[in-house]
């Protein structure tokens, strides 16, 4: 006992002193764990592969070009759809914020097409656009776009009163107090709507490359279920999640507390 | 926040719009002179709803989609909240184990298709564990998230109190990470909905996903129109009729056990 | 005539919650001269909120007019300003950028307007904290930059909606000392809402009391100025005004 004691004090130190350790070891003992599983062939081999093929395919895979490529092609997408749905959004969410019968109007009619969700646009997509890069672009749209104009409503209704009426009382017009009040005060809420419009984006991509793609990551997946490789399955879940996680976590995340708590906003 | 009097008022303002919508719709079509291969007039997309309805063939896609929802989230709750309660109550397992609960939330159910369909073919069975992933990550760390949020000095008047393992779980542990399951579950529902009509577009040949995905290959863009509407009904009854009002009520009620 | 005239002024409205009409306001008329420090003084739901709020345009009135050197008000504008009790100050603004505001909304060039929010930032007695921003300053410098926001607009009235009751006693003190000299330099005319019958008394030349929505009473304040609370505590006139003022409030 005293010894799982000693060994756990000794990780919560260095764990604190350097957290981007103690991100990280859990996910080493979870590599860990899965190496000793797939080893085992408690399941089939070619069902349930190792790390170590993992890395081997992904050596591979680079090596050839196509996952840098791959990568590339999906990165550009979502950064693109993700774009043109911040462009869209945020005015549009603005807009909703402040004018109580444009929210009435139409937030029933976002909140039906947000329910409807971008997959189940993709059949009518095809046949629109077929299999290219107008369809895509058009799931990621309106998928980054709820997220966007919800949490940018969200954001200008959240906007004390107070100040309005103190904007109004130093002789602000409506545009001004748009400008100089609204925006700063539903930034940390346009923010969160950025991130988790992106999220979704993100996911939506993938689906949609897995139904539809030609190239990126998830036609990278889908290539790989009809060849039958799990490990390349494998290892483009991986890049996903890991990609997310560096993106979410160390550049938006800081980005949306920085914006709060900056102006003391969101509570530390 | 005071609570308004909800009235059939605020069900009326809800749909007006949207039956403002549906005239628009049927404006358009009929002036641009719309094919109807491209986009379907109003009464095309009804009389398609109706003749699904009457042969049988909403229903049974709806209720194959419908079941694959149920028995993937029941099993994903049922694993994922005692998961994540066990793990929140230590505070060393809980933050040793959330980093990769975070992780696998992340991949949302979609990712899992792929794998899905090689591991379990195509079917219930797939569509099914595609669900419950998207459900139990999230639900397991909110979960936890929950649980190991409830403020210490809570949980140590309960047990000075004489609370024992079970009283403290289901009188301490369990209300106090409540706001936190119910919002979890809100969201892997939300994973799962979206998950599941993208798996049934590909792995199975029931559902809606799948009845959207055969329509087309058929050009039969009416039938298309309806399940997109039918899904999105769905959703809207289930997200705001059943989970909204839970997460509104958990929250009002318990989140100011927030310290 | 230069100064706040209110004639018959009446807010009804309906709430939701209680489902039935409510009077905020009765048939209020009052007047205050141009350089004058009136207090409003009453408990709460007595209604000075609202007429503060009807006077500031926030909210329109029922019936009544309101009149401001000769002109009828609607809704917000530069010639009235508020100091809020929420403080109200920009939080992505700097001291500085908060108390330039409104000269920036009239169309002052920068160095312009940062002359002016100095002055009124010194005059208030926070020159070295132009650069901070109002989360890093305490509840009562954080009320003492909105009363500069509020002057350096040189509006025509000023209206401070229980602007110290955000804040500890002893702070309020201070804080109602300062007003009081800031007000003797620049002589604003002033209305000034509260429910401290104390307060009310020490800042005013005059005490408007109010009382479920209805004028109660007048109360003229004799008392010589400069005011500082040490004396004024155990000032006789002071304490008989005191008393008489806290009657009429704890009666009506």
């Amino acid at each position: 006992m005293t010894t799982l004691l000693r060994l756990w004090s000794f990780y919560a130190r260095r764990t604190t002193r350097w957290p981007g350790v103690a991100a990280a070891i859990p996910f080493i003992a979870l590599i860990a764990s899965w190496a000793i599983v797939a080893e085992s062939a408690i399941f089939p081999r070619a069902f349930f592969p190792g790390p170590l093929e993992v890395v081997r395919s992904f050596g591979s895979l680079v090596y050839k070009g196509i996952l840098p490529d791959y990568l590339e092609d999906s990165v550009v997408r979502l950064a693109v759809g993700a774009a043109a749905g911040t462009a869209l959004g945020i005015p549009l969410g603005l807009w909703l914020g402040m004018s109580p019968r444009a929210y009435s109007a139409l937030w029933p009619v976002l909140l039906f097409f947000q329910a409807i969700g971008d997959i189940a646009w993709l059949p009518i997509l095809l046949i629109w656009f077929g299999f290219g890069l107008a369809t895509m672009t058009f799931v990621i749209v309106y998928t980054v776009l709820f997220p966007v104009v919800l949490n940018t409503v969200l954001g200008v209704r959240s906007v004390p009163i107070d100040l309005h009426r103190a904007a109004l009382s130093l002789g602000a017009s409506r545009a001004r107090i748009l400008w100089e009040v609204v925006v700063p005060g539903a930034l940390p809420n346009i923010v969160t709507g950025l991130r988790n419009g992106l999220g979704y984006g993100w996911r939506a991509l993938i689906a949609a490359e897995i139904i539809v793609g030609t190239s990126g990551i998830g036609f990278l997946m889908f290539d790989a279920r009809r060849a039958g490789s799990v490990v390349e399955i494998l290892l483009g879940m991986i890049i996903l999640g890991l990609l997310w996680s560096v993106v979410d976590g160390w550049v938006l995340v800081p980005i949306e507390r920085a914006t709060g708590q900056r102006w003391g906003l969101i509570a530390r | 926040m005071a609570r308004q009097v909800r009235s059939p008022r605020a069900g009326i303002a809800f749909v007006a719009p949207l039956f403002v919508l549906v005239l628009l719709w049927a404006g358009v079509v009929r002036a641009f002179g719309v094919d109807p291969r491209i986009f379907p007039g109003v009464l095309d997309v009804a009389r398609a709803g109706l003749d699904s309805i009457r042969d049988g063939s909403l229903v049974m896609h709806a209720a194959a989609s419908l079941l694959r929802v149920a028995v993937g989230t029941a099993l994903a709750i049922l694993a994922s909240v005692p998961l994540g309660v066990a793990m929140g109550v230590s505070p060393a397992v809980s933050s040793f184990l959330a980093p990769l609960f975070r992780f696998f939330s992340v991949l949302a159910g979609i990712a899992w298709i792929p794998i899905a369909t090689l591991w379990f073919g195509y079917g219930f069975g797939a569509i099914t564990f595609v669900i419950f992933n998207a459900v139990f990550f999230v639900v397991t760390y909110n979960t936890l998230l929950g649980v190991a949020s409830i403020p210490l000095p809570l949980r140590h008047a309960a047990a000075s109190l004489g609370a024992r393992r079970w009283t403290m779980l289901t009188e301490v542990l369990l209300p106090g990470a409540l706001p936190n399951i119910v919002t979890g579950i809100r969201t892997g529902l939300g994973f799962a909905w979206r998950g599941l009509i993208a798996a049934e577009m590909i792995a199975t040949n029931v559902g809606l996903g799948y009845m959207l995905f055969l329509a087309r290959d058929f050009y039969r863009t009416e039938v298309i129109v309806f399940g997109m509407v039918v899904i999105g009904v769905l959703w809207l009854l289930l997200d705001r009729l059943l989970l909204a009002p839970l997460e509104r009520a958990t929250i009002e009620r318990w989140g100011l056990v927030r310290a | 005539m230069k100064g706040l005239l209110i004639r018959n002024l009446s807010k009804t409205y309906f709430d939701p919650y209680a489902g039935a009409h409510v009077t905020a306001v009765r048939d209020v008329s009052l007047s205050v001269n141009e350089g004058e420090f009136v207090s409003l003084v009453g408990p709460s739901g007595c209604g000075k909120t609202t007429i503060l709020n009807m006077i500031a345009g926030f909210v329109p009135a029922s019936s009544g007019d309101i009149v401001l050197d000769g002109r009828r008000i609607s809704g917000p504008g530069p010639d009235r300003g508020v100091v809020f009790q929420s403080f109200a100050l920009f939080p992505w603004k700097t001291v500085l950028e908060n108390v330039a505001f409104g000269p920036k909304m009239r169309g002052a060039g920068k160095t312009e307007r940062e002359r002016i929010a100095r002055e009124y930032l010194a005059l208030a007695g926070l020159g070295n904290a132009a650069d901070r921003y109002p989360n890093e300053l305490s509840g009562g410098m954080q009320q003492r930059v909105g009363v500069a926001r509020a002057l350096a607009n040189e509006p025509d009235i000023l209206l401070m909606d229980e602007p110290f009751a955000s804040v500890d006693a002893q702070t309020r003190m201070t804080l109602q000392e300062e007003l009081t000299r800031i007000w003797q330099a620049r002589r604003p005319t002033v209305i000034f809402i509260t429910h401290d019958v104390n307060e009310a008394i020490f800042l005013a030349e005059r005490v408007i009391v109010l009382s479920k929505g209805r004028l109660l009473a007048e109360v003229d304040v004799p008392l010589p100025r400069p005011r500082v609370w040490d004396t004024l505590i155990e000032d006789a006139a002071f304490k008989t005004l005191s008393a008489r003022v806290l009657h009429l409030v704890r009666s009506g």
